[in-house]
């Protein structure tokens, strides 16, 4: 399944909510975590996590991955926090208020 | 925000190592995907296969994160510039060839940059230069652009003491003849008669001692105080100490020396002046008519300053408002009106900006003719190219980041070439004023600040941007059309066509400019040895007894003397003098009431020494003499006008009043420009005219004439050692000084002519030798099956051959039209110009037979077998 538009920004910023991720990490979660309904492409996953770099939402570093390699990892700056806070409030609202209507007969 | 500018900034800093961390990303990304591929069961290479495929294009991915990350444009351009320079150690020798094309064409536009801002639009260099204006006389109906007449002292002091729009007003005569004796030399130098106010005006703070009082400027003839000019200090007083209270005489005429100007003083004409006088004292300055009283005596230029908040336009109106009384009645070609304008420039003549904007013109079709060339040359390379390209635009690269690179690429050859250009313009500035702008045709050394400024190196360099953006643009877009492999494998055939047509208008360029130099050249030969006399061998000397106030009777018996011993040195052939103007100039003069002529005062042996050849009758000799009856002598064109010209010897004419007796009559001797018709001339003898004091010699001499002259004057002065002499030059030199513009045009149009002809042959060499290339293949089954190699060369040459002749037979044509816009330049007879362009045509076609003839060898040496092998 396509990501719907401007989603994305969001589910990279909840995928390293908790800890610290490298790329490959943050496309193999969101893959996991939706049981394999959404698939991040590389094309669009690289741009969009400098994108939010240049923003200042996460910042990058790096480190020696679980296998012993260097790979840049990417964390949430508290400006990310904030946004992550906004963003799901305001997908909640969002998709509570198609779900209204949707469910309407 | 500030992080953004942060991250943008690291990111253009740092731009070569963030390009590493994101490959090494995307590499880590790629591996960790073949990993998990690995363990779920798939062989390495098919992980491997699958990872690339999910992955999707690097270069893509990378283009966009660099995108994202915001400072993409100037990090590409960069990386362009790094390709760029990545070419052209490639290929040096097409990258020499195109910055060495650019800067010799931008050399060009820099060149006539320099010279028309000089001559036309540079500054004075004062303070707020704005404000500063030069006021001249109209001779014409009022402000019909002819206004560069000087004003009487009467009629300046009637302006200056008007004047409301102007917070000053000065007056100077800055040709003035000042015979010069001070320690222990004696000499001619120019130098100026200037009002009071005209140092503060101009905001000049002297070097040394002081300028002059304003009640040293009030009294006629009463203060004799002086200001030197800083080089006239150093190289006649040895830059004494003790300069400021010393005195020298000018003209005769004791004066003190009371202050130094300094050496950086502005400079409103090309000749330097060496020592400046008080208005009061014009007299010393100006001995041919009395300049303090007579208000028909015009000498003076006037300079001014504009008051706070006044316009140049408030000036005109209030001076057109304010003239003389007696200007209001006078009659066209005299003084009559009044135009106030801004000091631009050296321009002393109304031609320049017409003889500007022809070197331009050379300048641009030169410029044209060298886009045209390297749009031809990178089309060929970037047909070499064309699989790199294709790897490229496979390997995921966007199609305008192709045409980015190229265009990046020429731009970067054209910055090159553009900066070389400025340098390279600024030795063809030095040659120019050199060869054509260091000496005027009195024989003044001239001073030309031809020094470059801002704006026309930036417009340089902006040419040679432009030009790099022109012959880049067409073949980038060719390029990215055949970027695929498909088309990359196959030949083009249809390219050769378009250039096609570029070529030939090389060579009609290259006619064109070749056939305009040859007569530009042609005249200038023409003005030296004219059809009716020969400047060779003539040497020339001004002598001015007039300025040590020589009466008429002891003057005249002064130039007898002169002339009969001039004449009597073995070393000279002939000696002659006029008394109007130039030795091949003169004045104008009425004659019988209505007719206006050309006229001279001339002496015995004129014709012969100029080698003018007499049509009937004699010439003057000394035999004609205040007591002897008047007599005159017409040249052809006005003999046909008086009558008959069998008839015109003989006849009585008026000149200004006198009636002479025509004793001969002379071929025409002036030289006249193509657009003029020829002039009527009458000359009456030297030794007739009792007021005559001054003289023009003309010697002719048996060696070289500049190595006489030392000789010469010798002899002027064994018969008075104290007149002034001056303008001890040739008459070629006198010529050369006249028809500078001719002989610039000659240079300079000769030099594009050369260069557009040089790259039509390189042109059509590459062009031919790219077909070849790429015909090798056919042209092998063609000798395979049978063609002698007579018609494979055949085939080759007449393809360059027809395409040059064609264009040059039209550069025949735009030659003509050429000669249009260069007539008044142009001396002698239309009849020759179509030979001559003929000649250039064949010479141009020369060119291209031996162009093309070497790839035709190349194609003729092909060998069947191995031009097949090659697939």
């Amino acid at each position: 399944m396509d990501l719907p538009q401007g989603t994305l920004d969001l589910l990279i910023l909840k995928a390293i909510a908790l800890e610290p991720q490298h790329g490959w990490a943050i496309s193999e979660r969101i893959q996991q975590f939706s049981n394999n309904a959404l698939r991040v492409n590389q094309g669009s996953l690289y741009p969009a996590l400098h994108r939010l770099e240049r923003k200042g939402w996460i910042k990058a570093e790096w480190d020696v991955s679980d296998n012993n390699r260097k790979a840049k990892y990417y964390e949430l700056t508290a400006k990310g926090k904030r946004q992550l806070a906004e963003q799901t409030d305001a997908w909640r609202a969002l998709t509570a208020a198609v779900g209204l209507l949707l469910d309407q007969t | 925000m500030l992080s953004d500018l942060l991250f943008r900034l690291r990111a253009l800093v740092r731009g070569r190592r963030l390009d590493e961390e994101m490959a090494d990303e995307l590499r880590f990304h790629l591996e960790r995907e073949i990993e998990k591929l690995v363990r779920s069961g798939m062989s390495r290479d098919e992980a491997t296969r699958q990872a690339r495929l999910a992955f999707g294009g690097i270069d893509q991915t990378k283009d966009a994160c660099r995108d994202a990350r915001g400072i993409s444009f100037v990090e590409t351009l960069l990386q362009d510039v790094r390709y760029g320079v990545r070419a052209m150690r490639r290929s040096p020798a097409s990258a020499m060839a195109t910055i060495v094309t650019i800067a010799l064409s931008s050399a060009a536009i820099a060149t006539v940059a320099s010279l028309g801002y000089t001559l036309l639009w540079r500054p004075l260099t004062v303070d707020r230069p704005n404000e500063v204006v030069a006021i001249t006389a109209a001779h014409g109906r009022a402000n019909d652009g002819i206004a560069a007449y000087p004003v009487s002292y009467p009629d300046y002091v009637s302006f200056r003491d008007r004047t409301t729009t102007l917070a000053a007003l000065a007056a100077h005569y800055p040709f003035a003849p000042l015979f010069v004796t001070a320690n222990g030399t004696a000499r001619e130098v120019n130098g100026a008669v200037v009002s009071a106010n005209y140092f503060s005006l101009l905001g000049i703070e002297p070097e040394q001692g002081r300028f002059f009082h304003a009640d040293e400027d009030r009294v006629p003839d009463r203060d004799r105080v002086a200001v030197i000019g800083h080089d006239f200090w150093r190289t006649w007083l040895n830059a004494s100490p003790t300069a400021i209270g010393s005195s020298l005489t000018v003209n005769g005429v004791p004066f003190t020396i009371i202050g130094i100007a300094p050496a950086s003083v502005p400079m409103l004409t090309p000749v330097r002046v060496n020592i400046y006088i008080p208005t009061m004292m014009l007299r010393v300055g100006y001995r041919w008519c009395d300049a303090l009283n007579d208000n028909t005596c015009n000498t003076l230029q006037m300079v001014g300053r504009l008051a706070p908040d006044r316009t140049l336009e408030d000036a005109n109106t209030e001076f057109a408002a304010i003239l003389p009384a007696k200007w209001k009645s006078a009659p066209i070609g005299q003084n009559r009106g009044v135009l106030v304008r801004r000091p631009r420039g050296m321009s002393e003549d109304d031609d320049e900006p017409r003889f500007v904007a022809i070197l331009a013109g050379a300048a641009i079709v030169l410029w044209i003719v060298c886009c045209i060339n390297l749009a031809g040359l990178l089309t060929a390379q970037s047909s070499a190219r064309a699989p790199e390209f294709a790897i490229r635009v496979s390997l995921g690269a966007g199609r305008i980041r192709i045409i980015r690179q190229v265009v990046t690429e020429s731009l970067l050859l054209a910055t090159i070439g553009g900066i070389g250009g400025v340098l390279v313009s600024r030795g063809f500035i030095a040659v120019l004023a050199r060869m054509f702008f260091s000496t005027d045709d009195e024989g003044h050394v001239l001073f030309y600040d031809f020094s470059p400024t801002t704006w026309i190196v930036v417009a340089t360099v902006a040419a040679a941007l432009a030009a790099g953006l022109i012959f880049s643009v067409i073949p980038a877009l060719n390029a990215v059309n055949r970027a695929n492999v498909t088309a990359a494998t196959r030949t083009a055939s249809g390219r050769w066509s378009t250039t096609r047509w570029l070529l030939g208008a090389q060579a009609a360029a290259a006619v064109a400019m070749i056939g305009t130099a040859a007569l530009l050249y042609g005249s200038a030969r023409m003005i030296l040895a004219g059809r009716h006399y020969d400047t060779s061998h003539v040497a020339l000397m001004r002598l001015r007894p007039r300025l040590l106030k020589y009466t008429p009777e002891r003057a005249q018996r002064f130039q007898h003397d002169v002339i009969r011993r001039l004449a009597a040195l073995p070393s000279v052939e002939s000696a002659s003098l006029v008394g109007v103007g130039a030795v091949l100039g003169g004045g104008t003069a009425t004659l019988n009431t209505h007719m206006r002529v050309r006229y001279n005062e001339i002496g015995p042996a004129y014709f012969a020494t100029l080698r003018a050849p007499l049509v009937a009758g004699r010439e003057f000799d000394e035999r004609d003499t205040l007591q002897s009856p008047r007599v005159a002598i017409v040249n052809e064109t006005l003999a046909s006008r008086l009558a008959p010209a069998s008839q015109a010897l003989g006849a009585a004419v008026t000149i200004d009043g006198t009636t002479y007796r025509v004793v001969g009559v002379v071929a025409d001797v002036t030289p006249q420009a193509r657009n003029h018709e020829p002039e009527p001339w009458a000359y009456t003898p030297f030794w007739q005219n009792a007021g005559e004091i001054d003289s023009r010699l003309a010697v002719r001499v048996s060696g070289d004439p500049a190595t006489a002259l030392p000789a010469l004057a010798r002899e002027v002065h064994a018969v008075d050692p104290d007149v002034p002499i001056a303008e001890t030059i040739t008459l070629p030199t006198q010529m050369e000084g006249l028809t500078r513009p001719i002989r610039v045009g000659a240079v300079f149009v000769g030099y594009a002519a050369a260069l557009a002809t040089m790259l039509t042959a390189v042109g059509l060499y590459g062009a031919l030798a790219s077909a070849v290339a790429r015909r090798t293949k056919e042209i092998g089954i063609r000798l395979a099956l049978g063609a002698r190699r007579q018609q494979v060369v055949g085939a080759i040459v007449r393809d360059g051959v027809l395409l040059v002749t064609v264009g040059s037979m039209v550069g025949m044509l735009l030659a003509r039209a050429a000669s249009r816009a260069v007539v008044h330049l142009l001396y002698g007879s239309p009849a020759g110009d179509w030979m001559l362009f003929a000649a250039a045509a064949l010479a141009v076609v020369t060119v291209g037979v031996v162009a093309s003839l070497l790839p035709a060898r190349r194609a003729a040496a092909v060998e069947p077998i191995s031009a097949l092998r090659q697939e």
